[in-house]
């Protein structure tokens, strides 16, 4: 028995309590780690206190270590291709969506039935568009051989997009040739 | 040959750096960095799986799972907090995860003859143990089993691995009075369970 047993023993209430100060804490931990007689006493009054003590940390032995750190490199290699290929497919992914959506789009502008060769060179502005407000899509005549499509196919249909009709703002046009085999 | 050289240089070089460098290298895509890290950490995430699993063969299984954890995840780490913190988040959540999982619920009920085989094949790393460590290590595996997952992450981290309140809440991701109510219960529990089960502790018995 040291003189700190009995200076020791009036703190295991508030070590139980968790009330003490790390110090203190400390200090208490390593005593009853090597005094038996302060451990049994703890022991018989609260038996968690046998837990009251600082523990050595289990070392690992270097083959299993070692047999880890294979088994974490080869995950992470593994993780990391798969994120790659991830990667890769989200991006075709991307493309090929992006493809689908400008041929759906195509698709819905294309003019149905008897619309495909129109004969008269004239644009057709809708109501919209003479009112000023933005014009809506329309297939242009084509009359083949003029000045204004001139090496366009005649199967081809050119539309016209004019969002500012009537005032001076760029035309966007242009052509779908199924002629064209691609 | 020179590659190997700066292979070498750079595992020399991490070898001497602290974990925060380590992790902040290893953020960066370093992966020798990130591997000095896991050589450095593997004994300490090992030991405290092992205390909350209650195996050291599930104990190895959960440290692999908290290395790969820390890969994906270190782009998340924050070098203004400890590195040993975020680890042992990731260890503990993973442990708890582990022995949540119907697998271990097998293991643990089947815990006192898995201590039994242990003991008998007194493996290499038991007898550098102290004994008196390993005897408490034994009987928290016994008593251990009716604390909840918290509870035995909550008083694992403060009484074997002496981490303070406040880093635990941190950890467990709760408060520092959820931390201090787990472990009042977890002591409670203790205490039933070591009367119950081996109440010549009560009486005094010296350890090993």
């Amino acid at each position: 028995m040291s003189v700190l047993c009995p200076i020791l023993r009036g703190s295991f209430e508030d070590y139980r309590r968790d009330a003490l100060p790390a110090p203190q804490r400390r200090m208490l931990r390593e005593h009853l780690a090597a005094c038996p007689e302060c451990r049994n006493l703890a022991a018989a009054q609260d038996p968690a206190m046998l837990f009251a003590r600082p523990f050595a940390t289990e070392e690992v032995p270097e083959v299993d270590a070692k047999r880890i750190l294979a088994n974490v490199r080869t995950a992470v290699a593994f993780a990391e291709t798969e994120r790659r290929i991830g990667k890769s497919s989200r991006r075709k992914f991307a493309s090929v969506a992006a493809a689908a959506a400008v041929f759906g789009a195509l698709l819905l502008m294309a003019p149905r039935g008897g619309d495909r060769g129109v004969e008269t060179a004239a644009v057709r502005p809708t109501p919209a568009a003479a009112n000023g407000a933005t014009a809506a899509l329309q297939p242009v005549a084509l009359a083949t051989g003029t000045a204004e499509v001139e090496g366009v196919s005649t199967d081809a249909t050119v539309y016209e997009w004019s969002p500012g009709a009537g005032r001076e703002e760029p035309r966007v046009v242009w052509i779908v040739d199924r002629g064209l085999d691609i | 040959m020179e590659l190997v050289y700066s292979q070498s240089r750079d595992r020399q070089v991490s070898a001497e750096l602290p974990d925060r460098d380590l992790a902040i290298r290893a953020r960066g895509g370093e992966m020798v960095a990130f591997e000095t890290l896991v050589t450095r950490k593997t004994t300490a995430v090992v030991s405290l799986a092992r205390r909350i699993v209650g195996n050291t063969e599930d104990a190895r299984d959960v440290a692999q799972m908290v290395f790969l954890r820390v890969w994906n995840e270190i782009h998340r780490y924050d070098e203004k907090y400890s590195f040993n913190t975020w680890l042992y988040r990731i260890a503990t959540n993973l442990s708890i995860d582990f022995l949540r999982s119907s697998r271990s619920r097998e293991r643990a009920h089947g815990a006192t003859l898995h201590i039994v085989r242990e003991r008998e094949e007194s493996s290499a790393s038991d007898a550098t143990r102290n004994a008196e460590d390993a005897e408490l290590a034994r009987l928290f595996e016994t008593v251990s089993s009716r604390l909840s997952e918290k509870q035995k992450a909550a008083f694992v981290l403060r009484e074997m691995q002496d981490c303070e309140t406040k880093e635990i809440a941190e950890i467990l991701g709760c408060g520092e009075s959820t931390v201090r109510n787990h472990l009042f219960n977890a002591r409670r529990i203790l205490r039933k369970e070591i009367g119950r089960l081996f109440p010549e502790f009560l009486r005094g018995r010296p350890l090993a």
